[in-house]
C-alpha cells in the first residue's frame, strides 16, 4: 500500500552484487571446508524457511527469484522515475550506486546561496534570518513586538514568531535590536559564558577560542595557578573535595558547548605542558612533539595489563610530567549536584508542567542534548540544503549535474533511466462482469483495492519505450508469488516488440491503422476483445500492452485459507496474524531487453566498423515489481 | 622536531594524495576529488567526520564541535521503499496501538538497526540499513561530500566480528573513505568528562554496560540485559494495562499493544525514577498527570498517577523483587553491576574508579536514576564491604568474629560500616589511607616526588557528568590523537577484519608515535 494501485518499482540490479566481505574471500581461499557453515547461515538468514520451500529449488543465488516481500528489498526497489541509467556501463543506477558531489549550498528559505567556506563555519544551517519554529517546526517570521500587538509602527524590540503555532521568541525572553542579522544577534544571547567560540559547531571558532587567548582562558589559567597549591596543601583531605566543588560550581560553564571548550583548552594545556620539548604551549606544535604522541599513543591500547603505560619500562627513568584529570570546573569537570534530578522530577510531576511542557524526541533532536522543557528551545535556523552532482559509482560517469543557481529547476546533464527503459503502466482490464453478479452487459473494472481471493483479474500491462530503436522485450514471472500468499499468476505473451520512440508524426502518417488512444479509450473497445495467450493485446508506435492474469491467493487465516491450505503450513496454525502489507498483490517480474544500438563513437573507430550498420547489441535485465492491488480477507 | 615535521606532513598530505583506484577506473579520475568544488577540497583538509553507531541512535558530526550535527534514529519508516511516504501520511506507524497486541521482542525488533544475538539479524539488510543511514545523514546533516574525509567510528568496545565487518566493508566498498578510525565508546565518555581513570555506566538499549577504566584502559567491562529496552517494553506494559483497564477487554500481559513510538515519547519525557527504594510518601508525586491516551494518542488525554511512570524504570532496571541469587549473570540489576564491576577492579583502581562514576546513554536522561544508583551502591557497599563471599555462614562467622574483635582488615571495616556509619561512606573509605600508621617509604617518596600534582579524589563515591562518548571523539579527533585502531581501506579491501593483527598490544615501533605515515600492519587492538 505504499502507493495508490496500480503501481510499478523497478529493482536496481546493484543489488545483485552484494557487498563484498574481504575477510571472507581469504577465509575460503584458505579453506573451502570452513565456507560451507556460513554459507548455510547467510541463505537461512536471507529468507525464512517457508519461503524457501516454495521457491529454492536448489538454484544457485543468481537464479534465485526476486522476492518483493523480504525486507532487504525494501532498499532496492525504486519508483522508476527515481532511477538514473549509466551510458557507459549500459546499467540502471540507484541512489546507491552512484557517488554525489555537492555543487552548491543554499538555505530552502530565503534561496540564497551560501558560499562553501561559510558552510562549515555557520554549522550547515542557513546565517541569516531563517529561522524554524523549535516547537511546530513552521518558518518564523521577524516582526515587532508592536506589529504583534497590534500597532502598526515598524519599530522597537524584534521578535521571531511562528504564523502557525503562536510561538515567540518572547516565550522564551529573547528579543532583537535589529530585524537583521537575527543569527548572530541570537547567539550572542544564548551564549552567555562570554566565550567567543559559542559556536562550537565551527571549527574557526573554537581554534581561535584556543590560539586567541580568549577571555575565557585567561580566565582559565588565572585560576589554574591558585586552585593547584590550594589542593596541594589539603593533602588528601576530603574536606578540600566539598571545597573546591563548591568554588568550581561558580564558574562552572553552563552548557555544553562551553563546557567542551574547557575540556578542550585543558586537554590542550595538559599535552603541552607535558610534552618535553618546551614550544609556544599554546601552538598547535606543542602535542606534535615525541613524548606527547608517546604517551597519547599508548592511551587507547586497551591491554589490560598496565606496565606499558607511558611507553616503556626503562625509558621511565627520567619519567615526564604526567597528564592530569580535570580538576575544577573551569576545566570542564562536572560534579552532578546532588539535588539537580530531585527538581527535575518535581518539575515533571508539578501541575503547572505536564505534558505539553515538556519537549518531545522530535523537538529536542536538533537541540542541544541537554534540553528536557519546551522553554529551553531555541529557535532553530533553516538547515541549508544542497545541490548535488551524480556520478556512476563503478565509472565515475557524470549522471546528473544541475545548475549551481539554487533558483533555478534545471539541469545541465541529466541521464534518467526512464529514457532508456521502458515504462510499465498497470491497469485492470475492465471485463464483462461475471455472470454470478450481473447479466453480462456491464462491464466493470475490478476495485483494486479489494480483490477477491480465486477469481481472475486480468491486467494490462504496458511498456513504453523512450529510445529511438525497437526493442525487443521478454518477461518473465514466478508462476506463484513468494511469500504466504500464493497467488497465480500467467503472462499471456511474455515475448514482444516494442517499436523505436520514433517522430510522432510517423505514426500519424502510417495510417489510421494503429490505435491513436492508448490508456482511455481501450475501455470501449475491451467489451469485444478477449484475452488470449501467445497474444499482444495491444501495440502502438512505441509501446505494447500485454495481459497478465492474476488469480489472487488467499491470506492466512481468512475464511477462504481452507480451500487453499495445500502448500501452506501456517494455515494449520490457528491465530495466524497477518503482516503488515501481506495481504498487498505484488508481482515481481523479470524484464530482460535486447536492442541494437548504434555504436558510440569511440568504439566505431576502434574497430567495430566491421560490423554492419554500426550497430551493436544491447541488453539489459532487471526485476520489476508490479503492485496491482490488495486482496480482500473475505470471499 | 624532524619526526614531529614528518608527522605534520604525512597528516597534511593525506587527504590530497591521490590514492592507487581501487575499482576498474579510468584514467583522469584521480582529477574528480579535486576539481568537485573548489570549496570542498578546502573543507575536507582535516575535519574529520565522527559517527557513533548504536542499536537505535546514530550521532554524526564533524571533529571539534560539542555536539553532534544530528542524531537519527532508527525505526520503520527508515526502511521503506523509496517513494513510499506512508509514514507522512498516516502519521507514523508507531504511534498507534497495534491491532493485536505483540510480543516484547517483535514490538522492538524493527525499531533496531542490529542486535547483538546475530542469530536473528540479517546482515545483508543491516548493511543496506547502514548505507542508507550513512547515505541520508550526509546528504540531508553533514552537507559534506561523503568519503572524502576520515571517517571516525566510535563504538562499544564489544562488538560481534560479523556486524563490525560488515558494517566497515559497507563504508569501504560503498564510499572512498582513505581510512576508518574506530574509538572506544568508554573510554571517549571519560575523557569527555575530562577523566583519566572512571568508571563508565552506559545505560544503553539492549545492554547496560559498565566498565572500569583505569588511565584510560578498559580494565573490566560487565554488563546487563537491564537496559532501555528493557524499560521501553516494560512501559509498554504498563501502557498497555492502562489501556485495557480504562476501556478494552484485558490482553495478556506480557504482550504490548501500544505503539512503540508513543511509548518511547512518555518514557523519553516522563519516565523517572524514585530516588529512594521505597519512599510512598511524597503526596506530590502521587498526583496524577495527564498524557496522551494509548489508544488514541492524537485526540485523548488520560490520567495517570505520576507514580506509576516510575514503575517500569524501577522494575527493569532494578529488579526489586527478585533476589539477588535468583538473577542470571546477564541480567544483574544496575547497582549490584556497578557493585560488581567496582568489586572486580584491582583495589587501587576501584577507589580511584568510585570517585569517577560516569553515567552515559539514554538511561542516563531518566531524571532520579543515576541517584538511586548511586544510593543503592553505596547501600551495598555498606552492607558487603569489598568482599565477593556472601552466605549465612560467613555472616555468622563474621558475628563471631566481631565479636571476638579480632581485627583482621576486612572485619574490622565491616563491622564498623553496617552499624554505627552505614549513611555516610565517606568516613568509610577514607580509613586504609588515612589512619595507617605505617611508614612506607616507596609511598612517601612517591608524594615527595609528587609534590605539585594533586592528590586525586578517591574512595567516595562520586558522579562526574560527560558530554557523551561523540564529544569525547570529537575532542580527541581534534587534539589530532590518534586512536589505536586506523584502518586503511587498501587494507581493509585486501582482506578484510582479518588482515588486521591479533595482537592487542602495540608493536614497539608504534609507540615511538611514528605511525601516521607507513604502517604495515594495522590492529583491532580491543576489537579483536
Amino acid at each position: 500500500m505504499s502507493r495508490p494501485f496500480p503501481y510499478s518499482y523497478i529493482s536496481c540490479p546493484c543489488a545483485d552484487t552484494p557487498i563484498p566481505d574481504p575477510a571472507k574471500k581469504r577465509r575460503s581461499k584458505e579453506s573451502s571446508q570452513k565456507a560451507t557453515p556460513e554459507r548455510t547461515d547467510a541463505t537461512d538468514d536471507a529468507a525464512t524457511p517457508k519461503q524457501e520451500d516454495n521457491q529454492d529449488e536448489g538454484d544457485s543465488d543468481e537464479e534465485q527469484t526476486f522476492d518483493p516481500r523480504s525486507l532487504r528489498s525494501n532498499f532496492s526497489l525504486y519508483p522508476p522515475e527515481q532511477l538514473l541509467y549509466c551510458e557507459d556501463c549500459h546499467q540502471i543506477k540507484c541512489p546507491r550506486c552512484i557517488t554525489e558531489e555537492i555543487v552548491s549550498w543554499y538555505c530552502p528559505n530565503c534561496l540564497f546561496e551560501t558560499p562553501s567556506s561559510m558552510v562549515k563555519s555557520d554549522g550547515n544551517r542557513c546565517g541569516r534570518n531563517c529561522f524554524n519554529c523549535p516547537v511546530c517546526t513552521a518558518p518564523l517570521a521577524v516582526s515587532t513586538i508592536e506589529n504583534v500587538t497590534g500597532n502598526g509602527s515598524q519599530q522597537g524590540p524584534w521578535v521571531l514568531s511562528c504564523g502557525y503555532c503562536m510561538w515567540t521568541t518572547l516565550d522564551i525572553g529573547i528579543k532583537f535590536d535589529k530585524p537583521t542579522n537575527i543569527r548572530s544577534q541570537l547567539q550572542k544571547m544564548t551564549d552567555s559564558t562570554a566565550s567567543p567560540a559559542y559556536d562550537a559547531r565551527s571549527r574557526q571558532g573554537s581554534r581561535a577560542f584556543g590560539d586567541l587567548k580568549s577571555p575565557l582562558s585567561t580566565l582559565i589559567s588565572a585560576e589554574g595557578q591558585p586552585s593547584a597549591p590550594n589542593d596541594n596543601e589539603n593533602g588528601n583531605g576530603n574536606g578540600s573535595e566539598e571545597q573546591t566543588k563548591e568554588d568550581s560550581t561558580d564558574v562552572a560553564p553552563a552548557n555544553t558547548d562551553a563546557r567542551f571548550a574547557a575540556l578542550k583548552t585543558f586537554y590542550r594545556n595538559q599535552i603541552s605542558e607535558t610534552s618535553n620539548s618546551p614550544n609556544d604551549p599554546l601552538s598547535e606544535f606543542g602535542f606534535s612533539s615525541p613524548g606527547a604522541l608517546n604517551r597519547l599513543m599508548s592511551l587507547y591500547a586497551s591491554s589490560s595489563r598496565l606496565s606499558g603505560l607511558y611507553g616503556g619500562n626503562k625509558k621511565a627513568k627520567s619519567k615526564p610530567p604526567v597528564m592530569r584529570e580535570a580538576l575544577t570546573a573551569s576545566e570542564g569537570l562536572r560534579v552532578t549536584p546532588a539535588g539537580e534530578e530531585a527538581a527535575i522530577i518535581e518539575r515533571l510531576a508539578s501541575p503547572e508542567g505536564g505534558w505539553d511542557s515538556i519537549a518531545s524526541l522530535e523537538q529536542r533532536a536538533q537541540q542541544s542534548p541537554d534540553v528536557r522543557f519546551v522553554d529551553e528551545l531555541l529557535p532553530l535556523p533553516v538547515l541549508l540544503r544542497t545541490k548535488r552532482a551524480k556520478r556512476c559509482k563503478s565509472c565515475k560517469h557524470i549522471l546528473v549535474k544541475p545548475e549551481t543557481k539554487p533558483q533555478s529547476t534545471r539541469f545541465r546533464i541529466r541521464l534518467i533511466a526512464l529514457s532508456y527503459i521502458p515504462l510499465p503502466t498497470l491497469r485492470p482490464l475492465a471485463l464483462p462482469a461475471p455472470s454470478s453478479f450481473t447479466s453480462g452487459t456491464v462491464t466493470q473494472t475490478p476495485d483494486l483495492d479489494s480483490l477477491p481471493p480465486l477469481r481472475p483479474v486480468h491486467v494490462l500491462l504496458t511498456l513504453k519505450n523512450h529510445m529511438f530503436d525497437p526493442v525487443r522485450i521478454t518477461l518473465a514471472t514466478p508462476s506463484v508469488t513468494p511469500g504466504r500468499v500464493a497467488s497465480k499468476v500467467t503472462i499471456l505473451s511474455p515475448q514482444f516488440e516494442i517499436g523505436a520512440n520514433s517522430d510522432v508524426w510517423d505514426e500519424a502518417l502510417a495510417g489510421a491503422s494503429a490505435p491513436v488512444g492508448d490508456s482511455r479509450l481501450t475501455g470501449v473497445r475491451t467489451a469485444e476483445k478477449v484475452p488470449e495467450a501467445g497474444k499482444v493485446w495491444d501495440k502502438g508506435r512505441n509501446w505494447t500492452t500485454v495481459v497478465l492474469e492474476v488469480i489472487p491467493g488467499t491470506l492466512p487465516g481468512s475464511e477462504a485459507d481452507t480451500t487453499n491450505a495445500g502448500n501452506e503450513d501456517a494455515g494449520d496454525e490457528g491465530a495466524v496474524t497477518l503482516k503488515e502489507d501481506e495481504d498487498v498483490l505484488e508481482i515481481p517480474v523479470f524484464v530482460h531487453m535486447e536492442w541494437d544500438a548504434e555504436a558510440q563513437l569511440e568504439q566505431q573507430n576502434v574497430g567495430k566498423a566491421s560490423k554492419p550498420d554500426d550497430l551493436v547489441a544491447r541488453e539489459l535485465a532487471y526485476w520489476m515489481v508490479l503492485g496491482v492491488g490488495k486482496i480482500q480477507a473475505a470471499l | 622536531m624532524s619526526t614531529s615535521s614528518s608527522l605534520r606532513q604525512s597528516q597534511a598530505a593525506r587527504p590530497d594524495s591521490p590514492h592507487t583506484p581501487q575499482q576498474q577506473l579510468r584514467s583522469g579520475n584521480t582529477s574528480f576529488a579535486s576539481n568537485t568544488s573548489p570549496g570542498s577540497s578546502f573543507r575536507n583538509e582535516d575535519d574529520a567526520i565522527i559517527f557513533e553507531i548504536g542499536a537505535r541512535w546514530l550521532r554524526a558530526g564533524f571533529e571539534g564541535s560539542s555536539s553532534p550535527v544530528c542524531v537519527v534514529g532508527f525505526g520503520p519508516e527508515d526502511s521503506r521503499r523509496a517513494g513510499d511516504y506512508r509514514g507522512w501520511i498516516e502519521g507514523g506507524s508507531g504511534a498507534r496501538p497495534s491491532a493485536q497486541p505483540v510480543d516484547a521482542e517483535d514490538w522492538t525488533r524493527e525499531y533496531e538497526l542490529w542486535r547483538l544475538d546475530l542469530r536473528q539479524t540479517d546482515l545483508g539488510l543491516v548493511e543496506d540499513k547502514i548505507e542508507r543511514a550513512f547515505r541520508e545523514t550526509y546528504n540531508q546533516y553533514l552537507l559534506t561530500d561523503a568519503g572524502t574525509s576520515r571517517l571516525v567510528l566510535v563504538l562499544p568496545s564489544l562488538m560481534p566480528h560479523p556486524l563490525l565487518s560488515s558494517l566497515l566493508s559497507t563504508l569501504f566498498s560503498r564510499w572512498r573513505f582513505p581510512s576508518i578510525t574506530l574509538l572506544p565508546s568508554a573510554p571517549m565518555s571519560a575523557t569527555a568528562a575530562g577523566l583519566r581513570s572512571a568508571l563508565v555506566v552506559d545505560l544503553g538499549w539492549a545492554e547496560t554496560i559498565t566498565t572500569g577504566l583505569y588511565e584510560y584502559r578498559e580494565v573490566t567491562t560487565k554488563r546487563s540485559t537491564r537496559a532501555m529496552k528493557a524499560v521501553l517494553q516494560e512501559m509498554g506494559r504498563v501502557l498497555t494495562s492502562v489501556a485495557s483497564s480504562s476501556g478494552q477487554d484485558g490482553a495478556s500481559t506480557d504482550e504490548i499493544s501500544v505503539g512503540f513510538k508513543y511509548c518511547e515519547e512518555i518514557v523519553s519525557r516522563l519516565a523517572w525514577c524514585k530516588t529512594e527504594a521505597q519512599n510512598e510518601g511524597n503526596g506530590h508525586l502521587n498526583q496524577n498527570i495527564s498524557i496522551p491516551s494509548p489508544t488514541n494518542p492524537e485526540q485523548e488525554f488520560i490520567e495517570v498517577p505520576f507514580s506509576r511512570l516510575a514503575e517500569p524504570v524501577e522494575k527493569a532496571l532494578f529488579a526489586p523483587d527478585v533476589p539477588e541469587s535468583e538473577l542470571d549473570d546477564e541480567e544483574k540489576s544496575i547497582p549490584l553491576l556497578v557493585y560488581n564491576t567496582l568489586l572486580a577492579l584491582p583495589p587501587d583502581a576501584r577507589g580511584t574508579c568510585m570517585s569517577r562514576i560516569v553515567f552515559v546513554g539514554g538511561g542516563a536522561r531518566i531524571p532520579g536514576l543515576r541517584q538511586r544508583i548511586l544510593k543503592d551502591v553505596s547501600h551495598l557497599i555498606d552492607q558487603h564491604g569489598w568482599s565477593p563471599i556472601r552466605g549465612k555462614v560467613i555472616e555468622r562467622q563474621r558475628q563471631r568474629l566481631a565479636e571476638l574483635r579480632i581485627s583482621t582488615p576486612i572485619n574490622g571495616e565491616n563491622q564498623s560500616t553496617p552499624t554505627d556509619t552505614a549513611s555516610s561512606p565517606e568516613d568509610e573509605k577514607p580509613d586504609p589511607s588515612k589512619d595507617e600508621p605505617e611508614i612506607d617509604f616507596v609511598e612517601q617518596k612517591l608524594r615527595r616526588q609528587n609534590k605539585d600534582t594533586p592528590v586525586p579524589v578517591q574512595g567516595i563515591l562520586r558522579e562526574v557528568d560527560s558530554l557523551g562518548a561523540w564529544a569525547g571523539a570529537s575532542l580527541m579527533t581534534s587534539l589530532k590523537i590518534r586512536g589505536m585502531v586506523e584502518i586503511e581501506r587498501e587494507k581493509f579491501l585486501q582482506h578484510g577484519l582479518a588482515g588486521g593483527t591479533r595482537d592487542s598490544e602495540p608493536a614497539p615501533d608504534r609507540r615511538s608515535g611514528l605511525r601516521a605515515g607507513d604502517r604495515s600492519s594495522w590492529t583491532l587492538a580491543g576489537w579483536a
